[in-house]
């Protein structure tokens, strides 16, 4: 009974926040995107981050789900399907970004009737609806107990899970006018999605055990959070590589690295090495933290900070110094900014979320929150898992 | 084949914005943003200057969309609201364009702005050429190398308004046009040149 009225009451908390997110992106609609932060020298803010981290956060559910049925890891077979379930809210999440930052939303058909095969945003578009295809895919034959159709699916759902996020760094590391412009940016999307995305699934999986959904076991756990340790390291490597990359010749890309290091972009990206990298490194390379559920708790939930702190590092650094520098600058455009800061132009780039932004992201959280109670309700029955 | 160009001669630049205000008039480009802007180099106030008295330089950098031939806002656009036309400009379907941004952080040189509110001017009323189509909210839009004034023969209004003669128009496929001949001198260069865009808009000094 008790159980029952937190739930309704969670439901109804998460429903009105969707409300007002959904109202906020209507206003947004309306009065342009001027309501946000953004502007011409800064023209990519708040939802292009959300919309890498939740492209990453997808990647652990359904790379442990194929990987349960390409390379036949029985363990992981049993919380394949939360794992779907993650994986399917966080790609719609991470859709819902798009959508929530372009200029002209009723003018998305236009990609449909005239694509354009350079660009990789149309690429990004035609890989996450194949992907989202395939969750749901999957999902429902698994629901459906089709092992075979389950196993023919997974060995195109794991290279699709890979392709889904080198194809969303792609966006950013083929811009020869940013620093962005590196070969490794594929790779670490896909590690970043890694480790982000099994930490989002421990604690996903965790959760529903405490709502006695699922059992999942202290030897699963400590399997899993021992693939996120190695996935840490991974991504701390090719991290190093493309820092010591960008700073030996001291070029252009060295001073993209002063932002980051010490500059305005610092915070982001110490927290991320630190929080994000060392510390639950230091914590799950032991075995026996690995069986505590406290520590991996904590280790996940760090992890996924770093990654956050990691997009926002990555978006924003390379806006900050244009190619061409000159005074006065750039034209701001934005009415709202150019207000805040008494000037249309600006010297180098600069961004600050507004509230609108932040209430249209919590938004499109609970609703994925949402989500994700719904649909565990649905698939996941407490019986079958005991 | 056109290729439309623009040289400007850095040794002739003044900078005093004439380009910038005119570009802005003729093409009814809103409040909080230019397609042209003028730099000073170096700098980090307009009109400053660059070392200590008396061993001190300034130098202006007039800069607008470079109308690359490998254009990389072009390459990225999902749509293809982003063109080269056969004029060789670099222009805007704006009825296809999504507004995603992704021509902004493509383009090397900062040439690109954006709608971000309601379109407003200071005048509470639209100005300049007619012929210049309205942009409405969630569109980037940048220099358009005055289309709709050198479709019909005319050259673009920076050019005609130039106090200081600086900047000469023309067409790079025609080898005996001025602005060919001033391409082969050199002086010339482009920006950037490194990122491989082949600008059309190029610089002497």
């Amino acid at each position: 009974m008790n159980t029952a009225k937190n739930r309704k009451l969670t439901y109804g908390i998460l429903g009105v926040l969707t409300a007002i997110g959904v109202v906020c992106w209507i206003y947004q609609l309306v009065a342009g995107l001027g309501v946000t932060g953004m502007n011409n020298a800064n023209s990519w803010g708040t939802y292009i981050i959300m919309f890498m981290f939740f492209v990453g956060l997808s990647a652990g559910g359904l790379i442990v789900a194929s990987s349960a049925h390409v390379f036949h890891i029985e363990k992981f077979k049993k919380v394949s399907k939360p794992a779907v379930i993650v994986s399917t809210v966080c790609i719609c999440m991470a859709g819902m970004f798009i959508l929530i930052d372009l200029g002209g939303f009723t003018n998305v058909w236009r990609i449909l009737v005239g694509p354009n095969p350079t660009s990789p945003l149309l690429w990004d578009m035609c890989v996450i609806t194949i992907y989202l295809i395939i969750n749901i895919l999957d999902l429902f034959w698994m629901h459906k107990g089709d092992e075979h159709k389950v196993d023919v699916l997974s060995r195109f759902a794991l290279p699709v899970a890979i392709l889904v996020h080198s194809v969303t760094a792609w966006i950013f590391g083929l811009q020869i006018a940013k620093a962005w412009y590196t070969a490794i940016m594929a790779p670490i999307f896909v590690a970043s999605a890694m480790d982000s995305g099994l930490s989002l699934l421990l604690l996903s999986l965790l959760a529903l055990e405490k709502m006695e959904k699922i059992k999942i076991g202290s030897s699963l756990m400590g399997f899993l959070a021992g693939l996120l340790a190695t996935c840490i390291a991974v991504d701390a490597y090719f991290i190093g590589c493309e820092v010591l990359t960008m700073a030996y010749p001291g070029a252009h890309e060295a001073v993209a690295l002063s932002h980051m290091l010490t500059g305005a972009t610092a915070p982001f990206f110490w927290f991320e090495v630190i929080g994000g990298l060392v510390v639950p490194f230091c914590i799950l390379v032991f075995a026996k933290n690995r069986q505590r559920k406290g520590l991996v708790i904590v280790a996940s939930m760090l992890v996924i900070a770093g990654v956050l702190c990691k997009r926002i590092w990555l978006l924003l650094t390379s806006f900050i110094t244009p190619n061409i520098e000159g005074a006065a600058g750039i034209t701001l455009g934005n009415q709202g900014v150019i207000e805040s800061a008494g000037s249309m132009w600006a010297l180098s780039g600069a961004y600050m979320p507004t509230a609108i932004e932040i209430i249209i992201v919590i938004g499109v959280l609970s609703l994925g929150v949402l989500a994700f109670l719904v649909l565990s309700d649905i698939f996941i029955t407490p019986s079958k898992n005991d | 084949m056109t290729k439309l160009a623009i040289a400007i001669n850095k040794d002739r630049c003044v900078g005093c914005q004439t380009c910038s205000v005119a570009c802005k008039m003729n093409n009814n480009v809103p409040d909080g943003m230019l397609w042209n802007r003028v730099l000073t180099e170096g700098c980090d106030v307009a009109d400053g200057a660059v070392g200590t008295y008396p061993n001190l330089s300034r130098d202006y950098l007039p800069i607008a969309c470079q109308h690359c031939e490998d254009a990389a806002c072009q390459k990225v656009c999902p749509t293809g609201a982003t063109y080269k036309d056969e004029k060789g400009r670099v222009e805007i379907n704006y009825d296809k364009c999504i507004g995603c941004r992704m021509c902004m952080a493509a383009c090397p040189y900062n040439a690109r702005v954006f709608n971000w509110d309601e379109p407003t001017r200071v005048t509470a009323a639209d100005y300049g050429d007619a012929r210049v189509p309205a942009r409405r909210k969630g569109v980037a839009e940048k220099c358009t190398l005055c289309k709709e004034r050198t479709d019909n023969g005319d050259m673009p209004m920076c050019v005609r308004v130039c106090p200081a003669h600086a900047r000469t128009f023309g067409d790079l496929d025609d080898p005996n046009s001025e602005i060919s001949q001033l391409k082969r001198n050199g002086s010339a260069h482009v920006l950037l040149e490194e990122k491989g865009t082949h600008p059309q808009v190029f610089y002497l000094h």
